[in-house]
């Protein structure tokens, strides 16, 4: 009878249903994807006790070593490596690229020397491009993009925390100008000095207009950027989200999402809304909390020796002009999403509650001296600050040929030296193998800093060396 | 317009196309996944009293002029009062915060000048660094040369300008190519001294270029025959050549065999109407209000034009060539008909006056204002048909938010400026409405669920030169931000009776640096200008480097 083979019929394809495991219950130990739940952000708002950041933290852990499948998201067949969405003239055959990406399959696959979150290798070099255009074609021409080394994450919650200050130590040297020029009626110029990097002159006039023509290794906005080989990106999470879609074509919802874009999967790759905001919540919180790199005391008395002579010679030729030792941080309470990212990513006003932890809570913060006013002294030998690094006669860190948003081609963040010593090789592109080479590299504004280093004694650049490989990444 | 019965025209309405009727109760659409504005109405708190009234002739116009006359660089408004007197509100909001207006007495102009007033659009004329105003007047037009502090004189006399005794409804000016001051548009409405008046009998409109001299002269007026009851012009460099024509939009209640025009406009020589032979189709609408704005960025502008019933949105058509005008509409395919209330339930077509395209929300689209209101008390015509907020899509097209930015209120709205007030870098909102109050919305921000937060990214922008023009009307804004192009055109005309001139916004969604490239009057690019987002930007032409501008 008819309804019976169809009664028949619909038994088994319930029985069918049951017995086989259903993609909507939780996923099993060997499913292929990555990311079994979602974080979500509500979970983790309000001020966070180390418990509750340990868990953030797990979890983000997680996303950063997580090798993303299809059923994540990964790819972007119909979005370029943009980190404002953009889409491609036409679907991309090839799920892997090593210029435009998607160029690795994990944050880790880069990030792993000499541990998880640390740097890595020339072999992983990434091509940063800004990925408004969309060649076709396999295709490493520099003119196409420009080829930068990874580098090490540890410390850099510090790093944020410390630009956040000096960001707005600029904002208010800024707004006091502003106020004093209108009361004086006569325009008044202040220097940008913060944590004792200066930032060159801001001249105000009384009716608000800024001169920004003296401003040295900043941006116009005066938002310290400190992330990036260039010093261009705002804040971990600004990071975070521009990587995941650049290396993994993994789209977070706060850029990508129907909010901007209209659609919950803008690449098109049959995955709505691939990361929450609570999964870029708990990459920043993972990151953030890295233990900063040390200054380790060898246990060859020599290079103790050699080491404590370097050091004084790191100061006595220059070094330290840019490289400089420690940075005064006021607060180790770090808060998500911070306070100067503009829309795109997520900001703290695009929220009822953030997230607040106090990276006090962690092991590793105890150890990071305090100066007589109680601040946190940050051993980042950095100044978090732009500056040119080539000329013609020492041209190699000039050898990019793109600038990138809005900074010139031979123009670089000081780069940060701690854990140098573990991250070898050296320079924006990692084509550097000894730290002599890279010295040596230095041009442009470096150059005289770089003559005293080459006019030094054998024995004196030895020692030199010898310092800097102190400074390690500790596992 | 309409003031009375007219049949015919009812049979027309009837047969209009509703297409994309409202849901029905209970079926309102899910609101948009993109940012809605909170648009808080604060006009009486803000100490903004202040309505459009009169009789017949008073049931156009209503405007609005924006500028800043006091040199704070915040927009202040000048309002038309019809029947009452006109009236200068001076801004004093803080930066961010509440919006606040002080009046500041106009009284080196006579009441009766004030009187009587329809619109009104700023405008340096003799280039002295001060806006001046032209308004439009049942009767005599006038000029108001600005000066330091918001002080306004009359200078017909002193610029040779006869304001005539016309019943004028529209303003546009242009700096034709090798002027030094501006050529000035007036668009007239219906004459009433004339033989069967009010059907059949419109205006001639005007144009009035300046004299040779080193001083602003408008002894001389070329007539603009015919005149079809104008109700707003544009000037608009419409086929990319730098040589803007003039766009007029016209009130088919009444005349007779007319239509949309536009005058082609040589330097130096007499304007001339585009004809069926160069491509000019004919157009007959109730034409109220004309808006501006390139959408897709190619150079070659769209113009919005308000009527009772649909909205037009015009488009280049394929046909088109330079000198050959062939306009299609895309309104319906777009979204933007707008034909009747989107609430309140009256299902009777709307009355659409001021349009202008803006970006609201920030999110890089620019998005559609239309300024609605039943002519008087048109039984056939919506009573309450509150102003559009169209948002622009991803997709390109358009949709209804008003009801959820809060602007959906049962007025008669006519003229208006859509312009930041409190200088947060948000679009506020100035709707003249007749015989109520102004209303006043503030911009506070998207609506989510426990208030509200800041929509996308933003820059604006003011140009400066030296010499004439110095507001550089007739300038194009290239705002590039990726692969991304975004064309603002400085312009003073268009709208319902209103203008305005300052800061250009423009929204940047989540881009956070901008390069801008600025086409001058004269047709010479700029180098670019590269711009962090969130600023207001002065360029100043021949400048090495923007200037960011803060306010407090």
């Amino acid at each position: 009878m008819p309804c019976d083979r169809t009664t028949a019929l619909l038994a088994a394809a319930v029985t069918l249903l049951t017995a086989v495991p259903s993609v909507s219950a939780e996923p099993l130990p060997w499913e292929e994807r990555a990311i079994a739940a979602h974080v979500e952000r509500d979970d983790h708002v309000g001020t966070l006790d180390a418990a509750r950041l340990q868990a953030l933290r797990d979890a983000g852990e997680a996303l950063f070593k997580a090798r993303f499948t299809p059923a994540d998201g990964v790819g972007r067949p119909m979005a370029t490596q943009a980190i404002t969405p953009v889409k491609r003239k036409r679907p991309f055959r090839l799920a892997f690229f090593r210029t435009a990406g998607m160029d690795a399959n994990s944050c880790a696959g880069c990030h792993n020397d000499p541990v998880v979150g640390g740097a890595g290798e020339f072999v992983v070099n990434v091509f940063v491009s800004e990925g408004f255009t969309d060649t076709d074609f396999d295709n490493l021409d520099p003119q196409f993009s420009n080829e930068r080394n990874t580098n090490h994450l540890f410390g850099a919650g510090l790093v944020e925390l410390l630009a956040r200050e000096m960001t707005a130590d600029l904002h208010r040297l800024r707004a006091e100008a502003v106020r004093a020029a209108r009361a004086a009626g006569a325009p008044v110029e202040v220097r940008l000095l913060t944590k004792g990097v200066d930032f060159g002159l801001l001249k105000v006039m009384p009716d608000g207009m800024i001169d920004l023509a003296g401003l040295d290794g900043v941006d116009t906005d005066l938002v310290v950027r400190p992330f990036s080989q260039k010093g261009v990106m705002t804040s971990l999470r600004q990071f975070s989200v521009n990587a995941m879609n650049h290396h993994h074509g993994m789209q977070a919802v706060e850029r990508f999402g129907s909010r901007w874009t209209g659609t919950d999967d803008f690449d098109e790759d049959g995955t709505a809304d691939e990361l929450t905001d609570g999964d870029i919540s708990a990459l920043v919180a993972w990151q953030a909390g890295l233990p900063p790199p040390v200054e380790k005391v060898p246990d060859d008395p020599r290079w103790r020796q050699a080491a404590a002579r370097g050091s004084a010679l790191f100061d006595e030729i220059g070094c330290g002009g840019c490289h400089i030792r420690e940075l005064p941080l006021d607060s180790l309470r770090f808060t998500d999403p911070g306070p100067y990212d503009a829309a795109g990513t997520l900001r703290a006003s695009d929220v009822e509650a953030v997230t607040g932890y106090d990276l006090a809570m962690l092991g590793w913060a105890a150890a990071l001296r305090r100066n007589a006013d109680g601040a946190v002294m940050v051993p980042l030998f950095g100044d978090l600050k732009r500056h040119r690094i080539a000329d013609p006669v020492n041209a190699h860190f000039g050898n990019e040929l793109l600038a990138q948003r809005f900074v010139d081609r031979d123009v670089f963040q000081t780069a940060e030296l701690w854990g140098i010593g573990s991250t070898a090789p050296y320079g924006h592109r990692g084509d550097l193998v000894t730290l002599d080479e890279a010295i040596r590299a230095h041009g442009g504004d470096a150059t005289a800093v770089t003559r005293r280093y080459v006019a030094l004694a054998e024995a004196d650049r030895s020692a030199l060396i010898a310092f800097l490989k102190t400074l390690v990444i500790e596992p | 317009m309409r003031t009375v019965a007219d049949w015919p025209r009812l049979l027309l309405t009837a047969a209009l196309p509703w297409f994309a009727p409202p849901a029905a109760a209970g079926e309102q659409p899910a609101p948009p996944a993109m940012d809605v504005p909170l648009m808080r109405e604060e006009a009486f708190a803000a100490g903004l009293a202040h309505a459009y009234r009169g009789p017949w002739e008073f049931f156009v116009g209503g405007g609005v002029a924006a500028l800043d006359c006091d040199g704070d660089r915040r927009p202040d408004l000048f309002l038309a009062g019809g029947s009452e007197p006109a009236r200068l509100f001076v801004n004093r909001s803080p930066a961010g915060g509440a919006l606040k207006f002080e009046e500041r007495s106009l009284d080196t102009v006579s009441e009766r000048d004030l009187t009587n007033v329809v619109g009104a659009y700023p405008l340096d004329i003799d280039n002295d660094g001060h806006l001046d105003l032209v308004v439009l007047r049942v009767g005599a037009n006038l000029i108001l040369k600005g000066g330091p502090d918001c002080t306004f004189a009359p200078a017909n006399r002193a610029f040779a300008f006869d304001g005539g005794r016309d019943w004028t409804t529209a303003f546009a000016a242009t700096f034709e190519a090798g002027s030094r001051f501006p050529t000035l548009a007036f668009g007239n409405y219906v004459d009433r001294s004339a033989p069967g008046s009010p059907w059949g009998t419109c205006h001639d409109n005007a144009l009035f270029r300046p004299a040779e001299g080193d001083a602003p002269r408008y002894g001389e007026r070329t007539v603009l025959s015919p005149g079809f009851c104008t109700l707003s012009i544009l000037f608009t460099d419409w086929h990319r050549t730098g040589q803007p024509d003039l766009r007029m939009t016209n009130d088919r209640q009444y005349y007779r065999g007319g239509e949309e025009q536009l005058w082609r406009v040589d330097p130096g020589r007499p304007p001339r109407l585009y004809t069926r032979s160069d491509g000019w189709r004919s157009v007959q609408i109730w034409g109220m209000g004309i808006a501006e704005a390139d959408l897709d960025a190619d150079g070659y502008p769209e113009y919005a034009l308000t009527s009772m019933g649909d909205t037009r949105l015009q488009t280049l058509d394929e046909d088109a060539e330079e000198n050959r005008p062939v306009y299609r509409d895309i309104a319906f395919e777009r979204g933007a008909t707008a034909q009747r209330p989107y609430s309140g339930g009256d299902p009777k077509p709307s009355t659409g006056w001021h349009a202008e395209f803006a970006d609201f929300n920030n999110d890089g689209r620019l998005d559609l204002f239309i300024a609605k209101g039943n002519v008087q008390q048109m039984p056939e015509f919506a009573t309450a048909d509150p102003d559009n907020m169209l948002l622009g899509t991803a997709a390109g097209t358009f949709v209804e938010v008003g009801h959820l930015a809060g602007i959906d209120r049962p007025t008669k709205g006519r003229g208006a400026a859509l312009v930041d007030l409190n200088m947060d870098g948000m679009l506020d909102l100035v709707v003249v409405n007749r015989e109520e109050n102004v209303s006043l919305f503030r911009n506070t921000g998207a609506r989510v669920d426990w208030g509200t937060r800041p929509m996308g990214n933003w820059v604006a922008i003011e140009l400066m030169q030296r010499g004439a023009n110095r507001n550089a009307v007739g300038a194009t804004i290239s705002v590039k931000t990726g692969n991304t192009t975004r064309l603002r055109k400085v312009q003073v005309g268009g709208g319902h009776a209103s203008g305005r001139l300052g800061f250009e916004h423009v929204g940047l969604g989540v881009s956070e640096r901008a390069e801008i490239r600025v086409q001058w009057p004269d047709g010479e690019w700029s180098a670019p200008y590269r711009v962090f987002a969130n600023n207001f930007v002065v360029i100043e032409r021949g400048a090495e480097q923007a200037r960011y501008w803060l306010p407090q």
